[in-house]
């Protein structure tokens, strides 16, 4: 029922022909999608793992902990391209619900090359140091008992700029390509 | 002028967001431009930036947030296991063969469901295309059938365990961290998403007395405009082999949080996996339906914390060019007093509440106007909970309520737009009498965290 909040209403620019660097990027993040998705169960049984331990047994386990938020991280942080690939960041849609196919491709293309692409080089250029820092440090949870991959999970970081980045531009030149057929008709 | 540029940016990304663009990118990208034309200008201090790493590493490492996803991912699994659809089925079979009996079990399963989601479209949809042919076809009148469903579907929004309550109750503690540091205040106290629960319990409550009482009133009043609708009556055991197992699910998350035995994640954690075990016994848990549930709470999660990102610029820019202190000081010169002050926090939030859903608002207002409420020495659970309760109604009022819109999209054309409109009145007023009962008397919200020692 979620899912339909973000309107589903795109299949104009996915049933267009595989451009190349367009299509190759796509199929990155449904590959991405398929193992991302799994973080998500996991992360329900390993939550629910730690509070029979912590009930039924009195015990913690800071490792268990960790790894929770870890993968809460990687599913959201990897999951913002992911779901641009699907349409599925919620607009107000007010208007956009009725524009066109080349409306939309306008709205698509202009806000990725204004919004998104600038927003990326942000938070990508942004964390480097803070995230070079972590790998030079090899930075561990402060935790006794945590796990020792900080820097890994920092990492998330620019990851999600890079592939956000992609992602974006995958359909500005998608929305390109829609603004120069229809142009041609 | 940082002022100004401050002011101009919000009315910018209010325009900007009407374009139909997703929301997060326009938040944080309009506010990356006007960042940039400030740093041009000489207004603004590149260094404000700098920090938005270390906010998007505190979001990652936020323990609280991970029940975000346990609870999309439990209000997931209800639904594609059809466990809602047969609670509504068996809810109508026990109530619906009275007058008015149909729109109780509308109200009855939106309250239940309402627990496990949080954004307005989703519960407004579902009870849409479930809900709505059912009630049509039983002879409901238009205007009751859409106003119940509305006002049913945004009950999401504040009755405990909504994610909506989550994030409010997270920036929240934030909020009033800075306040008390605002006060000088050394032994700080905190408050929890936990708390934001308990306080939501007792309004969210009587919001559904409130709509059942008008729902029965109207069918005493009207019996054709509510009938008694010709469902088969289901056996009273068949009913509660149904019923029981979501309702015993969901009591246990609520009840685990409000005695305080675990954390909102933890049962979030138990509810996600008890909802597995539900849609397991009913043989709807297969690798397949696994990895569709599994990819809906990916992209639901995803859209929410992209928007907490989006936010997270937006309000590091805001503040850089000096917002937060223009609005503090529009407060003092306002004069009145705290009530005035938290009338126009009310009034602005219910009208963002037309073009922006509850998370944004809560992402991007709470955290400027918050503090400064709380330092005039609003209790913050008491304002979380208006926050909340003034957003659903803001929601359902006409002509841009959010969750008209949504159910414009589902309902068919023999249903107008004005049937819909005029439907969902006599629930806003319910609900603005709610919001004036609970700012005239404020034990309402905080009379059951004082019982529970909160």
């Amino acid at each position: 029922m979620i899912t339909l909040h973000a309107t589903d209403k795109n299949h104009g620019i996915r049933i267009m022909s595989r451009t190349a660097p367009s299509g190759k990027i796509d199929g990155l993040m449904t590959r991405l999608e398929g193992v991302t998705l799994w973080c998500v169960p996991v992360m329900a049984l390993l939550v629910f793992c730690i509070v029979l331990l912590r009930y039924g047994f009195n015990t913690g386990a800071i490792a268990a902990q960790e790894s929770v938020q870890y993968l809460h991280a990687t599913v959201f942080m990897l999951g913002a391209a992911i779901a641009l690939r699907a349409d599925q960041h919620v607009r107000v849609d007010i208007f956009y619900r009725n524009f066109s196919s080349r409306q939309r491709a306008w709205v698509n293309t202009l806000g990725h090359i204004v919004f998104t692409l600038p927003l990326c080089t942000l938070i990508g250029w942004g964390s480097l140091g803070y995230v070079v820092d972590s790998w030079s440090a090899q930075e561990a949870s402060p935790e006794p008992g945590g796990l020792p991959l900080i820097f890994v999970l920092k990492t998330l970081i620019p990851a999600m700029a890079i592939l956000l980045g992609l992602q974006a531009t995958s359909q500005v030149i998608r929305g390109i390509r829609i603004l120069q057929q229809q142009d041609s008709v | 002028m940082e002022g100004q540029l401050a002011l101009a940016m919000f009315a910018m990304v209010c325009l900007a967001l009407l374009v139909g663009f997703p929301v997060a990118l326009t938040l944080g990208g309009t506010a990356l431009g006007f960042a940039s034309l400030g740093i041009l200008l000489g207004h603004f201090d590149p260094d404000y930036l700098t920090a938005l790493t270390a906010r998007i590493f505190g979001t990652m490492g936020n323990e609280t947030l991970v029940a975000v996803p346990l609870f999309i991912m439990m209000g997931v699994i209800l639904e594609r296991a059809k466990i809602a659809e047969d609670l509504l089925t068996h809810m109508a079979g026990l109530f619906g063969a009275r007058p008015g009996g149909l729109g109780v079990a509308v109200v009855v399963v939106g309250a239940l469901l309402a627990a496990s989601t949080g954004i307005v479209g989703a519960t407004v949809i579902t009870m849409g295309v479930l809900a709505l042919p059912t009630m049509l076809r039983a002879g409901y009148h238009p205007q009751l059938a859409t106003g119940t469903i509305c006002a049913t579907g945004t009950l999401g929004q504040i009755i405990p365990p909504s994610i909506a309550l989550v994030l409010l109750g997270d920036i929240m503690s934030a909020a009033y961290q800075q306040a008390q540091l605002r006060m000088n205040i050394i032994n700080t106290q905190t408050v929890s998403v936990g708390d934001l629960f308990i306080g939501a319990m007792v309004p969210g409550f009587l919001l559904v007395v409130f709509y059942l009482a008008y729902l029965l009133i109207r069918a005493a009043l009207q019996p054709a405009h509510a009938p008694a609708a010709a469902v088969g009556r289901t056996e009273f055991g068949a009913a509660m082999t149904a019923v029981l197992p979501p309702v015993g699910l969901i009591a246990l998350v609520l009840g685990s949080i409000l005695l305080g035995a675990a954390t909102p994640t933890e049962a979030a954690g138990v509810g996600a996996v008890g909802a597995m075990a539900l849609a397991l016994t009913r043989g709807a848990l297969t690798p397949a339906s696994l990895r569709d549930i599994s990819r809906s709470t990916l992209y639901t999660t995803s859209m929410v914390f992209l928007i907490l990102i989006g936010a997270a610029v937006f309000s590091l820019v805001f503040r850089g060019f000096g917002g937060d202190l223009l609005i503090e000081s529009f407060f003092e010169e306002l004069g009145g007093g705290p009530h005035t002050a938290l009338l126009v926090v009310m009034l602005v939030m219910f009208l963002l509440g037309f073009i922006l859903d509850f998370i944004e608002i809560t992402f991007v207002v709470v955290p400027v106007v918050g503090p400064i409420l709380l330092a005039m020495g609003f209790d913050p659970i008491w304002l979380g909970v208006m926050i909340a309760v003034n957003l659903q109604t803001s929601f359902l009022t006409p002509p841009f309520g959010f969750a008209l819109f949504y159910l414009r999209g589902v309902a068919p054309d023999t249903v107008s737009t004005r049937d819909i409109y005029a439907g969902v009145l006599p629930f806003v007023v319910m609900q603005l009498l709610l919001l004036l009962v609970m700012w005239w008397w404020p034990n309402l919200v905080l009379w059951l965290p004082g019982v529970l020692g909160r």
